[in-house]
């Protein structure tokens, strides 16, 4: 690995095990021991009891602090100092709470949250318990993203997601009874079956919630997933386009209109004027910053130099779990690109950002006569990007076709 | 290289012949059998098909360029030099074919004994005859299970008038009556007749060009005798060489140091720098002294389909002229001048012998110049009977529709119609004539050729066959179908210029000239082509189809509705870039006219009738 975590701003952990796997993420995750379909087999959902012949979440507890050990022996300095912190999966609620304290220890012996001011955990509803949350707030943890998804049954269905709409309100509960009060919500959009008025009534439930955060995702149709190999065979069909901009469309309104800032093609936070609810970790992203990446698939990023740990639990417990690791870590998928290049990276990055690109930067790196400086002036003439006084970013007609606007700046 | 060497036969033991075939039905492989058969070449050395030298022409099974091998055979205990010409299989390389028969005494005309005889087999046969040539019938692929080598002797009896008794049955795959064949060639093709103490008459009937010698001759001696160290004189180009090397291909190029003489066919080599100052078809002589008169029949090949090149993706203009010129030094047969498109930029109009000429030289730019071309629909050479600039009436020639005088001044339009001849099985007649109706074909004659085979005869107009007609007859009669075309002229009909507007802007390159009764249907399908062939933009963007000022027909494609990616965090930056770049290379193959992006495959939906 790369010697680069002490500049690492930021530092996301990932936590690979999930009960089931929903069919549109393509996320790295394994099931080891599946659980029950909520509201199917049993009357009360339940942490589901690993069988201890295929329990890899100990080891690989193990393995993670080993690797975040090792992340700080190679830091100069007093270690590892991220200020944002990010456990995603997986399902890393799905981690059982006596090995979340192992690896919250770990942490804090470590002192790598010394500069931390915020700290996410991901979390299926399904999996937030009252006892969880406390640990977890006890140990650092101040924010939750909560993956809603939907509250149509028919919805949850059609992505097999297994969870209960219910369950979203309890779970909310509990982080709140915690003390954990910043709460983000995931909501999926565009999904097989979804009509507006069904979305209209999912944006309301979100919306009770109160929450200080929200992700709108129109659905996206991975490779490899299962959902795709549905809608390859036809056993489902795609939202038409058109619906789908009408969707996309409704929810800019809608949050919009709940006092809502949005700062990301699909991030929602609520408008303070310190800006606080923005998620810090992924502004980290946006911003080409530096982060570190611990856990099996898990992608990192210094100054242009982009891998990530191969996605592969077997092969990093093999490397990881061992009292003397020898030899290079597994991690895949080395990129360094090209000044010329990371300046269309950083202008793909930055304009899904609301607030846009500085002009500054922009006179800096895209010099008048340039095929981009050409690129952006013809984008600006047909209304797909606007020039504030200090920034360049996309209009709300060039929201919608980000993709198509970007793809020409690279 | 091999030594030089001394000739091995004088003119009463030469036999000059062809092979006559249609297109797969084995001609390369009876070749190369043939060869092996007189052993020049064995299994181990033989490429596949010695005499296709080009990649594609070994890659589409076809022979494009002629080429001639020298070889010798024993029969009666004498040695005989048998001089195989090579003659180009294609409909558009007919006057490349007529000038090889030229420089042969005998033809072996091949039939496939599963498929019979073809239109082509019968033009070349019509051609072959016209050359007085000796003909020896071959049934070929007598060992396929579904060969009918007795009915397709008789077919060639009843159809081509040459006894049925006389066809030699053949296998090139096995070898199978290859030196029965080589024999008869001995036997029954008459030795070359001429003149040795006559003035120098050779007749070019191809010429190849070679990186290290320049280019290579190969020629026919008629009367007289040439060495090397002769002035000679070209007589249609009118310009004068010094003969360096004289050689004969067996198959590798071998010198010979003797005189060659009437009756002897080999290559030249005489510091020639390019194929342009060698015209396939003309006359040699001694410039110290001339003939009177060069050989009958030599033509300069008149290009008849024309399309434009323009450079694309990261091709240069620089980089495409240098391409065209580069391989013009390899192949003369087409032309080419500069040419200016408002929408595309400057580029090349080029001529062409014939839609599959087109297709090949495209490739081969592609290929062997590394360049990266836009072509335009190919259109077909018009003649405009107009008034000109000086209010007098003149006729003008335009091989493109943009240079359409104003229709005020246009008296008449006149196109070239094409003799058609086309061969189907008997149960396809009703819906080929029909096919050929709708394509303004006038119906000539209809004759029996075996009981599940007509000839039809029409005449087309060129600009209809340039296309898809092909195809149709392909697919109407399963494959079986064939057909064969001469332009016999030009004449009037009722013809219109038809622009295509992209986003507001006439786009030059994809007006057409269209008969005016068709014109309204071809708008509306050549704009529902287009729509599918332009990728939705950042805006909406109008097509329309217009005859003068005139609105026929228009769509409308639809700007892109929502693309945009959802979730971008960490582990999705990399392939998401890549997934963009990828989007952003598809653009750059494509051509821009304005602020529209239009890929190659919009240029050809010209071509698509919509039938």
């Amino acid at each position: 690995m790369p010697d680069h975590s002490a500049q690492a701003q930021s530092l996301y952990l990932h936590l690979p095990f999930c009960f089931h796997k929903c069919h549109y993420c393509d996320f790295y995750s394994v099931v080891d021991n599946p659980g029950p379909k909520p509201g199917t087999a049993a009357t009360d959902a339940q942490t589901p009891r690993p069988a201890a012949a295929t329990d890899r979440q100990p080891a690989f507890t193990r393995a993670l602090v080993a690797e975040l050990e090792a992340a700080h022996r190679a830091a100069p300095g007093p270690g590892l100092r991220p200020r944002t912190v990010f456990a995603g999966g997986g399902t890393p609620t799905f981690l059982r709470p006596g090995l979340w304290d192992q690896l919250l220890a770990s942490l804090h012996q470590a002192g790598t949250l010394e500069h931390t001011t915020e700290f996410t955990v991901e979390a299926n509803p399904e999996t937030v318990t009252a006892d969880l949350m406390q640990r977890l707030a006890h140990g650092g943890v101040n924010r939750v993203s909560i993956g809603a998804q939907s509250f149509q049954k028919a919805s949850l269905d059609a992505l097999e997601r297994w969870h209960r709409p219910e369950s979203v309100r309890s779970a909310v509960d509990a982080c709140r009874a915690a003390g954990i009060t910043n709460l983000s919500l995931d909501l999926i959009f565009a999904i097989p079956g979804q009509t507006l008025a069904m979305l209209d009534d999912d944006l309301d439930r979100l919306l009770e919630l109160e929450p200080t955060h929200l992700s709108t995702y129109g659905l996206t149709y991975e490779p490899q997933t299962p959902l795709t190999a549905r809608l390859r065979v036809g056993r489902v069909t795609k939202v038409d386009e058109d619906t789908e901009r009408a969707m996309y469309a409704r929810v800019l309104e809608r949050l919009e209109a709940a006092g809502f800032e949005h700062y990301e093609v699909s991030n929602w936070a609520r408008a303070t004027p310190d800006r606080r609810y923005r998620c810090a970790h992924n502004l980290a992203y946006w911003t080409n910053a530096n982060w570190l990446g611990l856990g099996p698939g898990a992608a990192s990023h210094h100054h242009g130099h982009r891998w990530r740990n191969a996605p592969n639990l077997t092969r990093y417990l093999a490397h990881w779990d061992q009292s003397e690791p020898t030899g290079p870590p597994p991690t895949e998928d080395h990129e360094r690109l090209a000044p010329e290049d990371r300046i269309g990276e950083r202008l793909m990055l930055g304009l899904r950002l609301s607030d846009g690109i500085e002009h500054n930067w922009i006179q800096a790196n895209v010099p008048a006569g340039h095929r981009r400086a050409a690129a952006i002036d013809e984008l600006v003439a047909i209304g797909m990007l606007e020039r504030t006084a200090t920034h360049l970013r996309l209009t709300r007609r060039g929201l919608f076709v980000a993709d198509t606007v970007v793809a020409k700046l690279l | 290289m091999a030594t030089p060497t001394h000739k091995t036969a004088t003119a009463a033991h030469i036999r000059n012949f062809c092979i006559i075939a249609h297109i797969d039905h084995g001609k390369s492989t009876l070749a190369d059998r043939m060869l092996q058969g007189t052993g020049v070449m064995n299994e181990r050395n033989a490429r596949e098909q010695t005499l296709d030298n080009m990649d594609l022409e070994r890659e589409r099974g076809i022979t494009i360029k002629a080429s001639a091998v020298s070889v010798d055979h024993v029969w009666n205990g004498q040695t005989y030099e048998l001089n195989f010409i090579d003659t180009p299989g294609h409909v558009d390389f007919h006057y490349e074919v007529s000038r090889a028969l030229a420089a042969c005494e005998g033809a072996v005309l091949v039939v496939d004994a599963t498929q019979g005889v073809e239109a082509q087999t019968v033009a070349n046969l019509y051609k072959a005859v016209d050359a007085d040539l000796e003909l020896i019938p071959v049934i070929n692929k007598i060992d396929l299970p579904s060969a009918q080598p007795e009915e397709r002797a008789q077919q060639v009896e009843d159809v081509l008038g040459l006894d049925a008794a006389d066809c030699i049955m053949t296998s090139a795959k096995s070898g199978v009556g290859v030196k029965e064949l080589l024999d008869a060639i001995c036997d029954r093709f008459p030795a070359p007749q001429g003149d040795p103490e006559a003035p120098l008459q050779a007749l070019i009937f191809d010429a190849v060009y070679d990186d290290y010698r320049g280019v290579v001759v190969y020629f026919r001696i008629i009367n007289g005798r040439m060495k090397r160290g002769d002035r000679i004189l070209m007589m249609g180009a009118k310009r004068t060489f010094q003969v360096t090397e004289l050689g004969k291909f067996r198959p590798q190029m071998v010198k010979v140091d003797d005189p060659f003489e009437a009756g002897d066919v080999g290559y030249m080599v005489a510091a020639i720098k390019t194929l342009g100052d060698v015209n396939i078809g003309d006359t040699i002589t001694l410039d110290t002294a001339r003939c009177d008169e060069a050989l009958e029949g030599y033509e300069e090949p008149v290009p008849m389909v024309y399309c434009d090149f323009y450079p694309s993706g990261d091709t240069q203009f620089d980089e495409l002229r240098d391409a065209i010129a580069r391989l013009h030094v390899n192949d003369a047969s087409y032309n080419y001048e500069p040419t200016n498109s408002e929408a595309l930029g400057s580029g090349f109009r080029c001529g062409f012998l014939g839609m599959l000429h087109m297709d090949i030289i495209q490739e081969r730019l592609e290929r062997e110049g590394r360049v990266s071309v836009v072509q335009t629909a190919p259109t077909v050479t018009y003649e405009i009977d107009c008034i000109g600039k000086g209010g007098e009436r003149e006729m003008i020639q335009i091989t493109n529709p943009a240079e359409l005088p104003d229709p005020s001044k246009v008296k008449a339009i006149r196109e070239p119609i094409v003799a058609a001849e086309i061969i189907t099985p008997t149960g396809s007649i009703g819906d080929i004539m029909k096919l050929c109706d709708s394509r303004r074909g006038v119906y000539k004659n209809q004759k029996f050729l075996a009981d599940d085979r007509q000839i039809l005869e029409y005449d087309l107009p060129l600009a209809e066959i340039i296309y898809d007609f092909f195809d149709k007859l392909k697919s109407i009669t399963s494959g079986y179908g064939t057909m064969d075309y001469h332009v016999t002229g030009f004449k009037q009909d009722e013809l219109v210029k038809m622009d295509v507007l992209v986003n507001g802007d006439a786009v030059e390159a994809l007006s057409l000239i269209v008969h005016r009764s068709k014109a309204e249907q071809r708008g509306r399908h050549l704009l529902k082509k287009l729509k599918e062939q332009i990728d939705r933009h950042l805006f909406e963007i109008p097509l329309q189809a217009a005859l003068g000022g005139k609105i026929i027909a228009r769509e409308t494609i639809k700007s892109v509705g929502k693309n945009v990616t959802a979730k971008c965090y960490g582990g999705d930056v990399s392939r998401k870039r890549k997934l963009l770049e990828k989007q952003k290379k598809g653009k750059d193959r494509m051509k821009r006219i304005g602020t529209v992006d239009i890929p190659q495959g919009a240029f050809m939906a010209v071509l698509d009738s919509g039938e």
